[in-house]
């Protein structure tokens, strides 16, 4: 995967960063999506993220004032996110509920 | 028959229950302990727990011979505590939760240290002492809810107790308010300390100050040993305790008083606190060091 960069926005001028996480499958995805969307930014940091998922892959969108905030948002989304794979990886798969 | 598993990580210990019926099944846990003189950060305890939350599930399952399939129900403590290790330890529990089609249950830590000190005490309608690192609160309930009928109005007790072990560089395993009592046992000259009593509550933070300097001025010029000023200061901090929940408890008119948290594993503590209790008539409720601290409470709340 080629290293994504951070983009600058001429219009609001704001930093924009995308990552785009591929699942085996939609239902993984939206585990995913269900996990790490809780938890919001701190209010103050000029920084935003939306989180949605798409067929099988997770879309993070990052919207920011500086580049450290941004570096700091996406590290540590990184951490979250592999914690989360790793605990699907240790306790899936994915129980199928009946409805 | 509900089997619950709870996780808990708001502090340094990151732990994972699992109860059935009331019954503990399993109960490991971890404790990120840092060299003497340092205090424990967020971010370096969410690392800590990250690196050993799996790993404690599995034990958590494998001692309590149970699947997945078996667990009822997932708990685990959304606040409050630290930020970053509270938020590992919800990024594991919504996951596995999802993963074995279970509800979640978010548990406030406060509530949950009091409804496990409640259960295993068999306490009726104490006031309780809820008393650990991050809180110092007297609490009683009343009318559908739990209230805080005092409270410190900067720093807890625990914290207190911890910065204090950091400044004279005492051990933080197992904790440091463990080795401060065993050395505060061996003090024999009592130094005086200020008592910040404020109507029902406390402040900890100009003890604290105060002891600080004291520590460097009093140890350098042998007036007194550590020992010394770690017996004046528990005398001082657990007196000032005792008081609030001696002014709650004739508030609510209650004969019952329950102690709860960290702090609370404390045996002079305790001691202190049954010497006003049996003063009014009382019964002192204190739970033993298994369910003082945090992981059983979160899997008792539900």
């Amino acid at each position: 995967m080629a290293a994504p960069e951070a983009e600058v926005n001429t219009h609001t001028g704001k930093l924009e960063f995308s990552l785009d996480v591929p699942f085996p499958s939609a239902e993984e995805a939206i585990i995913a999506l269900r996990s790490l969307s809780p938890d919001r930014e701190p209010r103050r940091g000029g920084i935003s993220k939306q989180l949605s998922v798409s067929g099988n892959t997770l879309y993070v969108r990052w919207s920011a004032d500086e580049a450290r905030t941004l570096r700091v948002s996406v590290s540590s989304f990184m951490d979250h996110l592999s914690l989360v794979l790793e605990t699907m990886e240790a306790f899936g798969p994915a129980v199928k509920l009946h409805t | 028959m509900t089997v619950v598993i709870g996780f808990e990580g708001s502090a340094n210990k990151i732990g994972i229950g699992i109860i059935r019926d009331g019954e503990v099944l399993s109960n490991p846990r971890r404790t990120y302990i840092t060299p003497p003189g340092q205090g424990f950060m967020p971010s370096d305890t969410a690392r800590h727990h990250r690196a050993v939350i799996l790993t404690v599930l599995k034990e958590a399952l494998d001692q309590a011979g149970l699947k997945p399939a078996d667990i009822d129900c997932v708990a685990y403590t959304k606040g409050p505590g630290m930020g970053a290790p509270l938020v590992t330890v919800a990024l594991v529990a919504r996951t596995v939760a999802q993963l074995w089609g279970k509800p979640l249950l978010g548990v406030n830590h406060c509530v949950g240290h009091i409804e496990m000190g409640r259960l295993i005490t068999k306490a009726n309608n104490p006031t309780v002492l809820y008393v650990s690192g991050g809180n110092t609160q007297v609490i009683a309930y009343s009318e559908r809810r739990y209230r805080i009928f005092g409270e410190t109005i900067d720093i807890a007790v625990g914290n207190c107790l911890d910065r204090f072990a950091r400044v004279i560089k005492i051990s933080n395993d197992p904790s440091p308010g463990y080795n401060i009592e065993q050395m505060a046992k061996k003090g024999s000259q009592y130094v005086e300390l200020p008592y910040t009593v404020k109507g029902m509550d406390v402040s900890f933070s100009g003890i604290l100050s105060y002891i600080e300097e004291a520590a460097h001025k009093m140890l350098s010029s042998g007036q007194c040993t550590a020992e010394d000023l770690c017996f004046s200061l528990q005398e001082t901090l657990f007196s000032m305790l005792v008081e609030i929940t001696e002014r709650a408890m004739a508030h609510c008119g209650s004969q019952e008083v329950l102690i709860v948290g960290g702090v609370g594993c404390n045996l002079r503590l305790q001691e202190m606190m049954d010497v006003m209790c049996k003063e009014r008539g009382a019964k002192l409720f204190a739970t033993d060091e298994r369910y003082r601290t945090d992981e059983v409470e979160v899997t008792w709340r539900d």
